[in-house]
């Protein structure tokens, strides 16, 4: 089964990801800030990372910089914003995000996106 | 069973709802396992309080200024005992990976220095001490100075004297107990070379003047301490130990703790015994 | 034995890090220094130097080292004065992400002080600074907390704001916030994620 790590402090959104990625069949953990997420990513290889953008202590550009800086892990990571500007979508690439979702997330989104770069056909 | 702890019902989403607060604030997470552990607490404290319900109960942590219930319901949620050889994995950490690694890129005769925080009546000092001797064949080419600390004077006096319970040293390996303890009644005497390893010293955390003189340490132990603090408080210990380390030096937490709550100073560490957090070799 | 004590207590030795001089001008000056270090113990030691708030909240605009952006803000929370708050709050707007949200945690330890400002954040024109409110809001010991969620996820046309509140009426709501979360539902009645965060809500609060 794919693990997929859920990176947001709002335990509400941490637990509406949680509910659509289990019911299409993955095991998820969950990590309430960027470092928090790093303690994790370095006891567990996880398939994919969604991550928040503003988070306490470390936030999502950080913990995207590290990850793959520090080479803890280079597998995809999913950026979910509330800023729609190109910009902010370029800066997450630059960080290290490999796809870019704008708040609020619908199910059906989410799912494709993770497929698509979990690897497996939509 | 008593009737009255009955009465009060935490219900799944009061759970739900409380552990997420908790896992906010403390970093704590609850297993669903721990369900009944944590509503027993609960209730006792809706009780304690008179808070009537789990609802009223909540708000009144939640919105009080003080933070003293949230503060206490931590204390019982968080079994704080101090024995030898405590939650050994981390000084296992610390002779197999910190040690060997900080010796490697040392290009100086400076001595080791290892700042342990709380100290509280001396046990996790002269574990470190002992275990340096027992387990760290270093000890016979670095010299190495182990300060330990605490805000309670009576509690470093008792360190500075060193004698313990039989529960204290239960878990101290029988050969360990031999070599470096005294029976003396039901007691034991930690022994007269060990206490001379390890200096004792009463500092505030939270007062720049104590802890501005504390330099050049390559290890900070500080174990189920800022658990207990305010974020505020918290935030401002992690800075004194950042200006208290060398770059490349070391910070051990409680099993329970993360700097993911406190602090983005430090470098998360992972070596195979534990997670460690590192002031970066950059830093000055 | 290879232990060793020192015989002086705590490291007498002062380094550069820590000049002899210590006097508000002269850790202002250390506030600029190119040495990293000098400016991280420079705005640790103004905490005692109140007057130098605004000094503090320019160097923080401007700061690129980590360690020295905490440690000033650690400072300006103790300081917990109105320059600092209103330097804060003007950060909201910065186009530095990690600044934002640095400053929305050190806002979350003022509570009493950043209170009769949130009004104001809560109807700013940015949606982000919304966003940053409602946030702040989590730590406040406020009576007004939960009215003011309230008039948030019924007034506030952004979707995302309304989020963000919903997911901490979750936590306040009480029977008040019945109806205006029903409301919220109907507005937002194609977002799935604002169904699950308020049916969420409305559970935890009907739940008796």
């Amino acid at each position: 089964m794919k693990r997929i790590l859920i990176v947001d402090d709002a335990a509400t959104v941490r637990m509406y990801h949680r509910n659509i990625l289990e019911s299409a069949g993955y095991s998820v953990d969950e990590a309430m800030n960027g470092i928090e997420a790093i303690e994790k990513a370095l006891q567990e290889a996880f398939d994919l990372y969604i991550v928040d953008v503003n988070m306490p202590k470390l936030d999502g550009y950080g913990f995207l910089r590290e990850l793959r800086g520090e080479n803890i892990s280079q597998v995809p990571a999913i950026m979910v914003s509330t800023e729609a500007a190109e910009n902010d979508q370029t800066a997450a690439y630059r960080a290290g995000a490999n796809g870019y979702l704008v708040k609020p997330v619908k199910p059906v989104q989410l799912l494709t996106h993770v497929r698509l770069l979990i690897g497996e056909t939509i | 069973m008593k009737s009255d702890m009955s009465k009060i019902i935490i219900s799944e989403e009061d759970f739900l709802k409380f552990r997420e607060y908790f896992y906010r604030k403390t970093g704590i997470n609850f297993e669903t396992t721990k369900r009944y552990f944590v509503d027993k607490r609960l209730i006792e404290r809706i009780e304690a309080t008179d808070s009537g319900d789990f609802r009223s109960y909540f708000i009144m942590m939640r919105f009080q200024a003080s933070g003293a219930e949230l503060q206490l319901l931590t204390n019982l949620m968080t079994v704080n005992e101090t024995y030898f050889l405590r939650e050994d994995y981390q000084f296992d950490c610390l002779v197999n990976s910190i040690l060997p690694e900080l010796v490697k890129r040392k290009t100086d005769n400076r001595p080791i220095r290892i700042w342990c925080i709380p100290s509280s009546s001396g046990e996790e000092p002269y574990t470190i001490a002992m275990y340096l001797m027992e387990r760290w064949p270093g000890i016979h080419q670095w010299d190495v100075e182990i300060l330990s600390s605490d805000i309670d004077t009576g509690i470093l006096n008792k360190a500075r004297i060193g004698r313990y319970s039989a529960r204290s040293v239960m878990h101290v390996p029988a050969p360990w107990l031999v070599k470096y303890f005294t029976r003396v009644g039901d007691e034991y005497q930690i022994c007269q070379d060990l206490r001379e390893a390890v200096e004792f010293t009463r500092v505030n955390l939270a007062e720049p003047t104590d802890t501005r003189g504390y330099r050049n340490f390559d290890i900070i132990f500080c174990r189920n301490l800022l658990i207990y603090f305010d974020d505020l408080s918290r935030k401002t210990a992690a800075e004194v130990f950042f200006d208290a380390l060398i770059p490349g030096g070391f910070v051990c937490l409680g099993h329970a703790e993360s700097m993911s709550r406190i602090s983005s100073l430090y470098k998360v560490r992972k070596f195979p015994q534990a997670i460690v957090y590192q002031k970066s070799l950059e830093s000055r | 034995m290879a232990f060793i004590k020192k015989q002086a207590q705590p490291s007498t030795e002062q380094t550069q890090s820590t000049p002899e001089t210590r006097d508000c001008q002269s850790l202002l000056k250390q506030l600029s220094s190119n040495d990293s270090t000098e400016r991280r113990w420079a705005a640790r030691d103004l905490v005692e130097c109140p007057e130098c708030a605004n000094a503090l909240m320019q160097r923080l605009k401007i700061e690129t080292e980590n360690s020295v952006r905490e440690v000033i803000l650690t400072t300006l929370t103790r300081m917990g004065d109105p320059v600092a708050i209103a330097g804060m709050v003007d950060c909201l707007r910065s186009e530095d992400a990690a600044l934002r949200n640095e400053v929305v945690e050190a806002m979350k330890q003022l509570p009493l002080e950043v209170a009769p400002m949130m009004l104001g954040l809560l109807a700013d024109p940015d949606p982000d600074v919304r966003i940053f409110a409602v946030n702040v809001l989590e730590s406040l010991c406020h009576p007004e907390v939960e009215s003011w969620l309230i008039s948030v996820i019924t007034y506030d046309a952004h979707v995302n704001v309304c989020a963000t509140a919903v997911d901490l009426l979750g936590e306040v709501g009480t029977s008040n916030a019945i109806e205006p979360l029903e409301q919220l539902k109907a507005r937002f009645n194609a977002e799935p994620y604002i169904q699950f965060a308020a049916d969420l809500a409305l559970r935890r609060i009907n739940e008796i």
